[in-house]
């Protein structure tokens, strides 16, 4: 988009071979069509189905929505041009942020929300990119409604300065993991290719409001992917890292070791085996060794005869051979194979 | 210990004991509200708004649910009290959330038992592991005998118990039980649920009752009916407070 003051174009419109002339809010504006190139990924098309989807549907407010949605949008400002900040139209911040709210998996908005309130800055302590490792590390957690978006380009020659372009969503709407934001898995799939050592990353990140569907400001930072990381992971059990030569008795797991304190986080939905009122878990590698021993933990049956009750359950963990071994034992409360393991646990 | 600002389900102030370090937070509370009331039907999840409390959000804890079942006989009551455990969080550090489950709304008035332990994750350490020490306990004639999975976990400000009932002497099995826990602080008080036992008339959740701890002394006059049943095995699973926070 072109915005051109020139008198010679005062109250020139129309569009004649692609390009598009308009006056909007005292500018004359030339406009031309825009296309995509390059083959569009899944997450595009999808992208592109939903802003068109949501552009047609302004059409369905009723007068008085329109209404509202152009009160707020008085209050909003567009991307500047020429130094000068472009009004945005009701139906401009309806489809805005109708994109959001459906990039988070949120329905769509027919009331302009009430305000705009303001969101905060997203803040972290580390980006550290390998070829098997994205994460941001030390998010300071922003609670809900906000979600964490992350941007970032594939991997490119050290000496561009400019890749913000290049940049692509990741995640589309992220709760931080207790500080911490793993994209590894996300990101290779949006990518497609591993991030090349010596190359350069271009990552952004904003919260997002998910019930208005208004956007923080962009946090930006370009690291250099390295080939191993000293990025200390914390101690977790969880289906990625079981045994796949091992038959593990669980459908879930999420065993968290990173308390600082005499307990762990258990989550697990036991499935018991073999009439023995246990459910064991192998894992493929090691747990540290200062970890190993017994914890205690609380769960609910949850089986397909509606059985809601009570139990205790020992968890009895152990290195051998290189793995490691959980075995939820249960103890008190009637037994049912189906039991959901949850909270926090004494360890000892 | 702190008082309650307001609750979102039509319960009364609600007074907590607590202990509160910077990375977790252990909180005693017995809680009971009528399920019928028009503010616990309209909420989506229970809150409790507190004084600020040491962290600002936890993971998930256990917070037992209880009701109380009585059935009139000409021979005397048969108790077929029950509940289970509900999911439980620190939302902000304004705000203790607990689930809302459908499952009792029949049978109130309910009791929630907040015996539970608010933890953090990421927090720069491992699981610091305690040491359990068998309770040993003390009835008179030896009449009540739990299983070698009944311990303690004890540190300055608070304790993990944990109690699985054995077996009890048949002459003692309907009268008052009393008994020692010989490890136990002396500065533990706390009315801890006892989930378990066998319940005809609510075969989906079983049994709960309630047995009350003070001065190292254990007491449980009611019981349910199949608190004995085989496979039922009635325990207790609680985080209490000590009563040196003050």
């Amino acid at each position: 988009m072109i915005a051109l003051p020139s008198i010679a174009f005062e109250g020139f419109s129309g569009s004649a071979k692609g390009v598009t002339a308009r006056r909007v809010g005292g500018r004359n504006i030339l406009s031309c069509k825009c296309w995509p190139t390059g083959a569009a990924t899944v997450a595009q098309v999808a992208r592109r189905a939903s802003l068109k989807k949501i552009s047609k549907s302004w059409k369905l407010l009723s007068s008085e929505q329109m209404q509202e949605w152009d009160r707020l949008a008085e209050h909003a400002a567009g991307a500047s041009v020429l130094g000068k900040k472009a009004e945005l139209t009701g139906q401009n911040l309806y489809v805005r942020l109708n994109v959001n709210r459906a990039m988070a998996g949120e329905a769509l908005l027919s009331t302009a929300p009430l305000s705009n309130v303001a969101i905060p800055n997203v803040e972290f302590t580390q980006v550290v990119v390998t070829p098997d490792l994205v994460v941001l590390g030390g998010v300071k957690h922003e609670p809900a409604p906000l979600k964490l978006v992350v941007k970032m380009s594939v991997s490119q020659s050290a000496g561009i300065s400019n890749g913000w372009s290049k940049t692509v969503i990741i995640t589309p709407g992220m709760e931080d993991d207790w500080g911490e934001a793993d994209v590894t898995h996300l990101y290779l799939k949006t990518i497609g290719v591993e991030p090349v050592p010596g190359e350069k990353v271009f990552v952004e990140a904003y919260w997002m409001d998910t019930s208005t569907g208004f956007a923080g400001l962009e946090a930006r930072e370009s690291v250099i992917v390295i080939g191993e990381s000293h990025y200390q992971r914390r101690v977790k059990a969880t289906m990625d890292s079981l045994d796949p030569t091992e038959e593990s008795h669980v459908s879930s797991l999420d065993v968290d070791f990173s308390t600082g304190a005499p307990v762990a986080q258990f989550n697990a939905q036991c499935l018991g085996h073999s009439n023995v009122a246990s459910s064991e878990v192998y894992l493929d590698e090691q747990l540290p060794s200062e970890i190993i021993g017994t914890g205690m933990c609380i769960g609910r049956s949850n089986d397909a005869d509606g059985h809601i009750n009570a139990q205790s359950y020992l968890v009895y963990m152990y290195n051998r051979n290189g793995k490691s071994q959980l075995t939820f034992a249960h103890r008190g409360g009637p037994y049912y194979t189906h039991t959901e393991v949850f909270g926090t646990g004494i360890i000892y | 210990m702190f008082n309650s600002i307001s609750n979102n389900f039509g319960a009364g102030q609600i007074t907590f004991k607590d202990y509160q370090a910077p990375n977790y937070v252990v909180l005693n509370a017995k809680v009971e509200f009528d399920p019928t009331n028009p503010a616990y039907q309209t909420c989506q999840q229970l809150e409790i708004t507190v004084p600020d409390l040491s962290i600002e959000r936890s993971t998930i804890g256990g917070v037992f649910v209880r009701f109380i079942e009585t059935q009139h006989y000409s021979w005397g009551d048969a108790i077929y009290d029950g509940g289970t455990v509900l999911k439980s969080w620190i939302k902000d550090k304004n705000t203790i959330v607990v689930e809302k489950q459908p499952w009792f709304d029949n049978n109130g008035p309910l009791l929630l038992y907040f015996v539970t332990m608010y933890a953090q994750l990421n927090q720069g350490a491992n699981t610091i592991k305690g040491t359990k020490q068998r309770l040993t306990v003390t009835t008179d004639g030896n009449y009540l005998r739990f299983s070698s999975d009944t311990f303690v976990v004890v540190f300055d400000h608070w304790v993990f118990m944990h109690l699985q009932f054995s077996s009890c002497s048949y002459a003692q099995r309907d009268l008052p039980w009393e008994a020692t826990f010989e490890q136990m602080p002396e500065d533990v008080t706390a009315d801890v649920p006892v989930p378990g036992g066998g319940n005809q008339f609510h075969q989906d959740c079983f049994g709960m009752g309630e047995c009350h701890i003070e001065n190292k002394i254990f007491t449980m006059d009611r019981r349910v009916m199949g608190f004995w049943d085989t496979g039922r095995e009635p325990f207790a699973f609680a985080f209490l407070v000590r009563d040196n926070n003050e």
